[in-house]
């Protein structure tokens, strides 16, 4: 097999260390027919444009480049052979540069070694094998799970592109948590407000015919890989036609079954037909199937007789399984706070006036279980609330990490209790306080020039003790040297840690998604690669990664919609690197360890056949599998064990 | 060349992987610190590439030592092909030692894109622990 040689000077980088003339009398005594050539920059363009040519030329099957890394110019040379009309993968290249003239000091010495990696480089290529690219069609489509700030800024800008985009959301309503919050820090801008602009494009915008938006919908398989994936939905029925219905609310009063809004965390009514809140969209009610006195098998049709539009409550709904097929998907399924049940000793779930933060957010909302009115559950006006940060956070009994979030939000209800109730007692209790951000600081300073605001920092929560009491709470905490000292509050409000939301864990099954030690979707790489789970066409956005502000939720659910703009792009097939794993079926015991070792979950079992097979857009080529089989029955491609072994002896020689 | 009074220089085989200890190499070259030129590299994409049988072949082979380089754990490009590289080693470091192969001669460490001083000190100390050790005798 005719094989090249192509030596690079450098300059003097390499060639004052090593003499090229004795590395081709070396190299020429083993293989007399080798051509060898120096060249003083390969890399230049005279230098790329003489290697073209003497490809083109010559009759060349193997191709050697001995110059600089090949981490720094590999892919140039790889170019340059096929505008020669080479395959690529036909070129071995030898760090002559980096890892031998720079570094060795003796230039007999680096001479000889050379000689050997050459020699080592000569032995290899001489069983490359022609690489080609594969190419596969590949559906633009994409899929977001939860309609969230996140999943909606994603959505709206892959609609926006032109793609199909399709949008499922588990609750009959958008806008995720922020549209329930009346205020938003840093700046105290109104959350339904914020985000209305960005539901109305979802709904009735420019773009919303590319917008297929599912509500009470879950998806519960999954099949296929980046470019063609097929997702089943299951939605269950709203018994309201959201497209017909006008939203007039004609249907709720009659209604003669109550019970507890979940949307408001039990702290107010609704009916069994009604809005999760009032300005929910889509505008639109729900009936509860649960509470219903006619899907429960009586006979009520108050609702549908109030409803002035025909066939716009349809009790005969049923639940549907719908089937799409898309390239990607966006998880963006939001998070849920940590169970303050789990610290006992704050008193939720057992003393009157202790809320979540969530509950605190539903309360001061004008649209909220009080019409915006703090006020305890006794009816009174509190004189004094007390604001318990790092619940459940920086504690190795807890979570271990910091949310980032509430220090944030705990200074923004310290600014709406003082504007609603001036001079209300606020206290806030701290592990620590973290507000980074150019705008956040503002609510803290706030906070810190309220005169009716304390400062109590405590170094264990277990220290805390809450107890009930007729008039309000007594908040124990250790004081100045240890001295046990305590604080009357009306109302709790407990800042809790962010934690991954219920569903995560089996929505991370549907999409053989990794999970983190916390249970969020593992990111692809915390700082590179934030937007991307490490399954290929599988992107994260908002809190099912990590804790985080509004404002990073936006901007990951961004980042993942320019993954897939550039990645998966309308027209154009996806290409597959060859420098991947393939299995010998007819070599396959089926033991299946190159399923338990593969980073990405590329390798699947066929049950029939009884054999591991890889599936080549997940491959990365990391060749881990490779050196697992114990029957030798997979070959990495570009690092067969016979190249390796082959450059091993010939080193050695 | 057969001066019996010349110092003994070991063959030792490095693998190292692509994204970090290469890399880590390299930055070694651009900073031009010296090191003694007794380890051949070979590059393997991941760390986890390294097959226990290409060891031992290299050993077969003459080398008097063999050196893996990985990411450092948690930074593999591949994610956890390092901690395959880890739990292979530390098998096959068994399977050497019934071969009467002493330990020192087949190293594991981390080495990341950055660390080209580290790189350097590998080098060097794994060089100088084969050259106490002599050549290797195995016989089959």
């Amino acid at each position: 097999m005719k094989t090249a040689v192509y030596f690079c000077k450098c300059g003097t980088n390499i060639s004052q260390k090593i003499d090229s003339e004795k590395v081709r009398e070396g190299l020429t005594k083993q293989y007399p027919d080798l051509s060898f050539k120096t060249i003083d920059f390969i890399c230049s363009e005279e230098g790329k444009e003489a290697l073209e040519k003497d490809l083109r030329e010559g009759g060349i099957e193997r191709v050697v480049v001995s110059a600089c890394s090949p981490r720094e110019h590999e892919a140039t040379f790889m170019r340059v052979l096929s505008k020669a009309g080479l395959n690529p993968y036909l070129m071995q290249m030898v760090n002559l540069r980096e890892q031998i003239a720079w570094v060795t000091a003796d230039p007999l010495r680096a001479t000889d070694k050379a000689l050997r990696y050459i020699r080592s480089a000569v032995g290899r290529v001489q069983l490359h094998d022609p690489l080609e690219k594969k190419e596969i069609e590949i559906c633009p489509d994409v899929l977001v799970i939860g309609a969230g700030p996140a999943g909606l800024k994603t959505a709206l800008a892959i609609a926006g592109a032109g793609r199909k985009v399709v949008l499922v959301e588990k609750s009959p309503v958008i806008g995720g948590m922020p549209v329930r919050y009346e205020e938003l820090f840093p700046s105290m801008e109104c959350g339904p407000c914020m985000l209305e602009p960005v539901m109305g494009d979802i709904l009735h915008g420019e773009y919303a015919d590319n917008i297929e938006l599912l509500t009470l919908a879950e998806v519960t398989e999954v099949v296929g890989s980046y470019g063609n994936f097929v997702a089943k939905i299951r939605q269950r029925p709203r018994y309201v036609d959201t497209h017909t219905c006008i939203g007039c609310a004609e249907c709720i009063e009659p209604c003669p079954v109550s019970a507890k809004n979940s949307f408001n965390y039990g702290l107010s009514d609704r009916r069994a037909i009604s809005f999760p809140f009032a300005g929910a969209l889509p505008n639109a009610p729900f009936i509860d199937d649960r509470l219903c006195i006619a899907k429960q098998g009586g006979e009520c049709s108050k609702c549908r007789e109030a409803c002035p539009v025909e066939g716009a409550i349809m009790f005969d709904e049923t639940e549907k399984v719908l089937e799409r097929t898309i390239g990607a998907i966006i998880v963006a399924v939001g998070s849920d706070l940590y169970d303050c049940r789990r610290l006992p000793n704050l008193g939720y779930g057992s003393i009157g006036d202790v809320y979540t933060s969530n509950e605190f957010e539903r309360i001061m909302a004008s649209n909220g279980p009080t019409d915006g009115e703090i006020r305890t559950k006794s009816g009174n006006t509190p004189s004094s609330i007390a604001i318990v940060h790092c619940v459940g956070s920086l504690d190795p009994n807890h979570k271990e990490y910091c949310s980032g979030v509430c220090c944030k939000y705990a200074f923004k209800f310290n600014h709406i209790i003082e504007k609603k109730l001036p001079g209300t007692k606020i206290y806030h209790f701290y592990k620590e306080l973290s507000v980074p951000g150019k705008e956040d600081f503002s609510l803290y300073t706030h906070a810190r020039s309220n005169p009716n605001t304390t400062f109590i920092r405590y170094d264990n929560i277990r220290d805390l003790s809450v107890t009930g009491g007729e008039a309000g709470s007594m908040i124990g905490y250790p004081g100045l040297h240890g001295k046990p000292a305590s604080v009357r509050a009306d109302m709790l409000v407990l800042c809790p840690a962010v934690v991954p939301a219920e569903e995560s864990g089996a929505l991370g099954k549907v999409l053989d998604t990794v999970q983190d030690r916390f249970g969020f979707f593992e990111e692809l790489h915390g700082r590179l690669d934030s937007a991307q789970s490490k399954i290929k066409g599988i992107f994260l956005a908002g809190t099912c990664q990590s804790p985080m502000d509004i404002q990073k939720a936006m901007s990951q659910g961004m980042a993942a919609a320019g993954h897939i703009l550039s990645g998966l792009v309308t027209g154009r097939k996806l290409e597959i690197q060859p420098v991947n794993a393939s299995v010998d079926s007819e070599r396959c015991s089926g033991c299946r360890i190159c399923i338990s070792v593969c980073p990405y979950k590329a390798i699947s079992f066929d049950p029939e056949k009884m054999v591991a097979g890889v599936n080549e857009v997940l491959c990365q080529g990391c060749g881990t599998c490779v050196a697992a089989c114990p029957s030798s029955a997979i070959s990495g491609n570009h690092f067969t064990n016979a190249e390796i072994l082959a450059e091993i002896q010939e080193v050695l020689k | 060349m057969k001066d019996a009074n010349a110092v003994f220089e070991p063959k030792i085989i490095g693998f190292l992987c692509n994204w970090c200890s290469y890399a880590g190499a390299d930055k070694a070259g651009t900073a031009q610190s010296p090191y003694p030129p007794n380890v051949n590299v070979i590059r393997v994409m991941c760390s986890g590439r390294v097959d226990p049988q290409f060891v031992l072949k290299a050993f077969e082979q003459g080398a008097d030592g063999v050196l893996i380089l990985a990411c450092h754990p948690g930074d593999c490009h591949y994610k956890e092909g390092n901690y395959r590289a880890v739990q292979r080693h530390r098998l096959l470091l068994r399977m050497l030692e019934s071969y009467g192969i002493e330990k020192e001669r087949c190293r594991f460490d981390f080495v990341s894109a950055g660390e080209g001083e580290k790189f350097v000190s590998i080098i060097t100390e794994m060089v100088a622990a084969v050259r106490a050790l002599g050549p290797l005798n195995v016989t089959a």
